[in-house]
């Protein structure tokens, strides 16, 4: 086994996984271009094979030399500390791994499941949009219930779940939550702080991007989010 | 003598005109401001203006994103400086050396030199492009096909993986993984759908605003979050201490190698400044006597990154004007200011407007020299932002993120794009991987695989057309003997005793 680690081979596996996807998709697209006789396969193979040959090479470099940094690598490669820190932090194990992405299929669960439930009762109207408050009301209730048990976690899905939400409930009604949301999870929580520094950031965003440079935002496509966008851009132009 | 009289006849044009002076100060802090604040870049401040660009005349137009151009790259090197976080690509080398500076309490340094460096390399480039643009055009147009492009890339890319990753390896992986994001949407040749797994949103390509910020700004956001995880956050130190002219005089080989190098990429389509700053730190280790103390906050690196990418913006402005081809994702959104006032940039701007043409090299000159003023001026001001405690920054950084991905194009998805490449940003350099290869490999898949189709067209699909193009042949060499030397390393060659984590 040399040096290999069980994370090693994990990251050997993921690369090679995604390669094999890779190349069986490119079959999707396999079609003759007349005047290219590479077709529109050649190059994206050409890199699958490159990406093969170099998670292999990877896989090596591990069973000779562990986690060495290479010879032939400017030193400045290793000036990125983000290893480090989640080494210290204790964030390489498998259930850290397991808890960091539950919380991230939050997200795609309200990009998802909404629609399916929509779908299923053959809702129209306010119903959809009455659906959709209920599904984000619960997994906002979710994310809230795990994220004390995984900080890091949580301001990784934090972003994610606000880009989620942006379409149906507008910029101008998340962005507050949003900040005093990402202010916690960094350790912040003296609450006078957390509103004036809230108020202060929201206000600088709003007088610079829709004050002055009219740059249109989503306002959100659900009652009563549109009617708060809507009434905020009214009042700044 | 030509040359000296359009420039004069620019100048009074450029600074008789209020509103030409308007926006040329406008442009100038606009585009520090918007380079210099985490999480947004001059693209961003660029993006924003794009659709207001048609109400002003096309010289303003121009004029304004060729001066965003200048003073944006110069002002990315700030938060590549203090925050670690590039403002653009061509910034990332910057922060190899800049950010351990800052950890090491030398931030004011490694901006000061960032402001001489980038003001220096902008405008010799500026009189460079200004007294060679004809024969310089001449030559690029004749000697740089689709072969030779095509081969530079490669070289380039051959480059770029020594840098950034923990290995070998994980250097060409971080490059592949840029290059196939490129390949999604529709290829160069026949318009055919590829890897768009049925979502309309994926045939137009996923677009490198919204990836760039998400694997620069968004996954430094959470990097930071884990190391206050750990309780190790430590705000950078704080310093206004400028290098001195005798520090700057010593690394005068560096700054006049890094001109050259930034101006050669520059001049070639699709290249620009991003590689011209990989190639000038690459370039600048190359040639040092220490190499072991690049990386670790080494004043070298940050000159010839800086001079290299602000050397680059004068001699992009070349295959734009005369051959309509643009350099990099400022000079393409150019292309669009030209298009809302039905021109096309190439060679018959020259005969028809050649007053823009001059107006544009005049502010391009003046944006540079103006850095070295209001630079030192602002640069204490944003400095005064790291004593913001990181909380506080951390949900400002995100928002500003997002309004940047969300103005590019009006869509909710680039949002969701940017978080998810912050997202795999942040797992893939906790694994030793290379944020700024991937993003190389993104921008420059698309002209790689553009111009190899369009080489292979030309060669007739014939490998050996490649040996009587001798440009060509030698950058391929070139870049095949810098993977072998890599590779050679890579299995045979012991770990150098001095190369250590840093931290």
């Amino acid at each position: 086994m040399g040096k290999l680690r069980t994370g090693h081979l994990v990251e050997a596996g993921l690369w090679l996984g995604l390669c094999l996807f890779l190349y069986i998709y490119s079959f999707e697209f396999e079609k003759d271009i007349e005047i290219y006789k590479f077709g529109a396969t050649a190059w994206p193979r050409a890199i699958i094979l490159l990406m093969t040959i170099a998670a292999l090479g990877q896989l090596f470099h591990h069973w000779k030399r562990g986690d060495e940094v290479s010879s032939e690598i400017i030193d400045a490669a290793t000036h990125d500390d983000a290893e480090e820190a989640a080494h210290d932090a204790h964030h390489e194990d498998i259930k850290w791994y397991a808890s960091t992405f539950g919380l991230l299929l939050i997200p795609f669960a309200y990009m998802r499941i909404p629609d399916w439930i929509v779908a299923l009762l053959s809702a129209e109207g306010t119903t959809v949009h009455l659906i959709r408050i209920v599904c984000a009301a619960i997994l906002i209730g979710i994310f809230i219930y795990y994220m004390r048990r995984n900080m890091v976690g949580a301001i990784l899905t934090l972003p994610l779940f606000f880009a989620a939400l942006l379409e149906d409930m507008g910029f101008y009604s998340l962005a507050p939550f949003f900040i005093i949301g990402v202010m916690f999870l960094f350790g912040e929580q003296r609450p006078k702080p957390m509103m004036a520094i809230m108020a202060l950031i929201f206000g600088l965003l709003m007088l610079l991007f829709v004050k002055i440079l009219f740059v249109g935002l989503p306002v959100g496509n659900i009652h009563p989010f549109y009617d708060i966008g809507s009434w905020v851009v009214t009042v700044l132009q | 003598m030509d040359a000296f009289d359009n420039f004069l006849t620019g100048t009074i044009t450029l600074f008789s005109d209020p509103i030409g002076i308007l926006i040329f100060f406008g442009g100038v802090i606009g585009g520090m401001l918007f380079g210099a604040i985490p999480g947004v870049s001059m693209l961003t401040l660029a993006a924003i203006l794009l659709p207001f660009t048609a109400h002003l005349s096309p010289e303003h137009g121009i004029m304004l994103f060729s001066v965003i151009y200048c003073t944006g790259v110069y002002g990315g090197a700030i938060t590549a400086i203090l925050f670690n976080i590039p403002g653009a690509p061509e910034n990332a080398p910057t922060a190899f050396d800049g950010y351990p500076m800052t950890q090491k309490g030398q931030a004011g340094k490694a901006v000061g030199a960032a402001v001489m460096c980038s003001a220096l390399g902008g405008s010799i480039s500026c009189i460079i492009m200004m007294l060679a643009t004809a024969p310089i055009a001449d030559w690029a147009i004749s000697a740089f096909g689709p072969p030779e492009i095509f081969a530079l890339v490669f070289f380039g890319l051959a480059v770029a993986s020594s840098v950034g990753a923990k290995t070998f390896w994980k250097g060409w992986l971080s490059i592949l993984i840029g290059l196939m994001v490129a390949v999604v949407g529709l290829d160069p040749v026949g318009g055919i759908e590829r890897y768009d797994f049925e979502m309309p949103y994926l045939l137009a390509g996923i677009h490198f605003i919204p990836t760039i910020l998400g694997f620069f700004a968004v996954s430094e956001i959470f990097v930071q979050a884990e190391k206050k995880a750990r309780g190790s956050y430590n705000a950078p130190k704080l310093s206004v201490d400028f290098p001195s002219l005798s520090e700057l005089i010593a690394h005068k080989w560096a700054v006049f190698r890094s001109i050259v190098i930034g101006f050669f990429c520059g001049i070639l389509p699709g290249i620009g400044a991003t590689l011209a700053a990989f190639m000038g730190y690459n370039e600048a280790v190359r040639w040092s006597k220490n190499r072991e103390e690049f990386g670790k906050g080494k004043l070298e690196g940050v000159i010839s990154s800086e001079t290299a990418n602000n050397a680059a913006t004068g001699a992009a402005m070349i295959p734009l004007l005369a051959l309509g081809l643009p350099g990099g994702a400022l000079t393409a959104m150019m292309v669009g200011v030209f298009q809302m006032h039905d021109m096309e940039p190439g060679p018959l701007v020259f005969l028809n407007s050649a007053d823009l043409v001059w107006v544009v090299f005049a502010a391009m000159f003046f944006a540079n020299v103006s850095i070295l003023f209001v630079g030192f001026l602002e640069t204490k001001t944003i400095i005064n932002l790291l004593r913001i405690p990181f909380q506080f920054l951390a949900p400002m950084i995100l928002l500003l993120a997002t309004v940047g991905a969300y103005a590019v194009r009006g869509l909710t998805i680039d949002v969701i794009v940017m978080f998810l490449a912050g997202v795999v940003g942040f797992f893939l350099r906790r694994s030793g991987y290379s944020v700024a290869g991937i993003v190389l490999g993104l921008i420059l898949g698309k002209i790689g695989e553009q111009t190899f189709a369009q080489a292979m067209q030309m060669l007739h699909f014939e490998w050996s057309g490649y040996f009587d193009r001798p440009i060509a042949l030698g950058l391929l060499i070139a870049g095949i003997l810098t993977l072998c030397a890599s590779i050679y390393g890579a299995f045979f060659k012991k770990k150098h005793p001095t190369t250590q984590m840093t931290g």
